[in-house]
């Protein structure tokens, strides 16, 4: 028998209890992330979004209003792909049920995956409704390429997802998962590019150091996939995101499954 | 076949605290065992190590012959566990609960529904199937936590202090429960604090004191080998008499003779025989054997 990974019903259970945690709580884990991305579409698109002229990128998007959902979006993901499965454990290692997936027959790896699937799901879930709301409020909305857009939605979910798996093993009280928002999430994601084009740095140094951010990245990925543009497909974006995506999975899996913080 | 077999088993935590020293333990098939042990004995590690929730150090454990590591599905898939606290996941109802637990150990969906609701009907639990566990009473959550154990219908059933912390009723109505369940072919390994319950429930037993197996065997063997027992004649014999051709080990104190014996129950015929070839007028006669109790107190206080 695989000692690894099995397709198994107990696999399918578990992937189905993480859905339905989620689902079953969406007033927390999906009607918010849509409220606060319309809320920025709203005040900085409609409202703001007039008075930011005089860039290249913005006026190719379309304005400013078109040009920050694609990184709306990938805010929203990010954050809720690695809230739920950081949640998703460290409230079963804290109420101590884990024990209860602990015990089965399924292997360590087989639980990450299914942690990891749950909440990437809850990541797409959340970029679905904000890209269906853009329709709604935002004028001239349009996705370019949808294949592209969805494999970035996909790629990124999947990341983050699995390092709030990584964070909810190591994490020892909730103190740990909300640092991750607050001091590395939240600055990468501002810093990344959600409401301003690099190019809007006047300084090279700052550029640069923009450059290094993993998150600018991501959202220039799905911003390219999402707005027409004639510039060639970049590949580094995808590679990028492909490689966090891969990075945390085979850390989160192997501390999993080795039982760190987890078993005794 | 063993349900269990554990050969050196030994778990040294990340703290240095040696919570099993290289212990080896056969549970048989069918039986029904009593792991006994002071706080801090070993208890919890070894069952962890067996359902895999503790990583052990060396040593190994099977499951009916299946490793614990190398074969661990199939070695879990035997096990159902009830865990000594009372821990459930908050999102689901019981009846979710325990169809999720069902699932988790491949049980198909129609299946794992069917079980839990027999298992619920079982446990008296049905009018409640819609509440969460955390609206249930201390005994009902306990009921619960032991339907969990029996879900996937596994051979081996851990129970880690099943009675703790309820009513008197309710520890009857499970000990019916367990005992029916053992008789069905059911394998029970139990721990428990309550060594009257041990006594009663199960006819294998081991005591495990500081990470060590201290005393394992068949309860009734345990209790007239291990157990001090003795006959107490209340007769009219000075302290300081010899009695003469008399067998057993005596002493002789304010005109009672208290003999030592292994075999009480057997031993009391020929002594009265004795008794009354002597002539030793006998006032009154008890036999006195001790308690697994006793025992227990004896053997985990000697090895302090």
């Amino acid at each position: 028998m695989n000692n690894y990974f099995q397709l198994s019903t107990a696999f399918f259970v578990l992937l189905k209890r993480e859905i339905t945690r989620f689902l079953s709580l969406y007033r927390q884990t999906i009607i918010p992330g849509v409220i606060s991305s319309g809320l920025y579409i709203i005040v900085f698109g409609h409202a703001l979004g007039d008075r930011i002229r005089n860039n290249q990128e913005l006026a190719d998007a379309g304005g400013y209003m078109l040009f920050i959902i694609p990184g709306l979006i990938m805010m929203s993901v990010i954050n809720h792909s690695y809230q739920n499965t950081s949640s998703s454990l460290m409230q079963a290692k804290f109420l101590k049920f884990l024990d209860d997936i602990l015990i089965t027959p399924l292997s360590g790896l087989e639980i990450s995956i299914a942690y990891i699937i749950g909440g990437a799901i809850r990541g797409i879930i959340n970029a679905a409704s904000i890209i269906l709301l853009s329709y709604l409020i935002a004028d001239g909305f349009t996705i370019d390429n949808y294949f592209m857009t969805f494999i970035y939605i996909s790629i990124v979910s999947w990341a983050f997802s699995a390092l709030g798996l990584l964070v909810g093993i190591y994490a020892r009280s909730w103190d740990h998962i909300g640092v991750f928002t607050n001091f590395v999430f939240m600055p990468l994601t501002m810093l990344g590019g959600v409401f301003w084009s690099i190019s809007m740095l006047k300084n090279e140094f700052l550029q640069t150091i923009s450059l290094l951010n993993p998150i600018y990245w991501m959202i220039q990925g799905l911003r390219e996939s999402m707005i027409p543009n004639n510039e060639p497909f970049s590949y580094l974006a995808l590679i990028i995101s492909l490689s966090f995506a891969l990075i945390f999975t085979v850390i989160a899996s192997y501390l999993f499954s080795k039982g760190f913080k987890i078993k005794s | 076949m063993n349900a269990v077999e554990i050969n050196n088993l030994l778990k040294i935590y990340d703290n240095k605290f040696k919570a099993l020293n290289e212990i080896n333990l056969c549970i048989p098939k069918g039986s029904f065992f009593g792991l006994l042990g002071p706080n801090g004995a070993g208890k919890t590690t070894t069952i962890g190590i067996l359902t895999g929730l503790v990583n052990k150090t060396s040593g190994s454990a099977k499951i009916f012959g299946y490793d614990t590591v190398d074969n661990f599905r199939e070695a879990r898939t035997m096990i159902g566990l009830s865990p000594q606290e009372l821990n459930f996941d908050v999102f689901f109802t019981i009846e979710e609960l325990l169809t999720l637990q069902a699932g988790y150990f491949n049980k198909d969906i129609k299946e794992a529904k069917a079980r839990a609701l027999e298992m619920l009907e079982y446990f008296n639990l049905t009018d409640k199937r819609k509440s969460k566990a955390r609206e249930l009473s201390g005994g009902m959550k306990r009921r619960v936590q032991i339907a969990k154990a029996f879900i996937h219908d596994p051979p081996l059933i851990i129970l880690d202090e099943p009675t703790a912390g309820v009513d008197i009723e309710l520890r009857y109505q499970l000990w019916d429960f367990l005992k029916e369940q053992n008789k069905n072919g059911k394998t029970i390994l139990l721990t428990t604090h309550y060594i009257e319950e041990a006594e009663k429930l199960c006819d294998q037993i081991a005591i495990i004191n500081e990470g060590n197996i201290i005393a394992n065997g068949k309860t009734e063997d345990l209790i007239s080998s291990m157990g001090k027992n003795h006959i107490t004649i209340e007769t009219n014999l000075d302290d300081n008499t010899n009695i003469e051709d008399f067998k057993w080990k005596y002493s002789i104190n304010k005109n009672k003779l208290v003999i030592e014996t292994n075999n009480p129950d057997s031993d009391i015929i020929e002594i009265i025989e004795f008794m009354k070839q002597k002539s030793i007028p006998i006032n009154k006669i008890r036999s006195e054997q001790s308690t697994l109790e006793e025992i227990f107190i004896n053997l985990t206080n000697k090895n302090e």
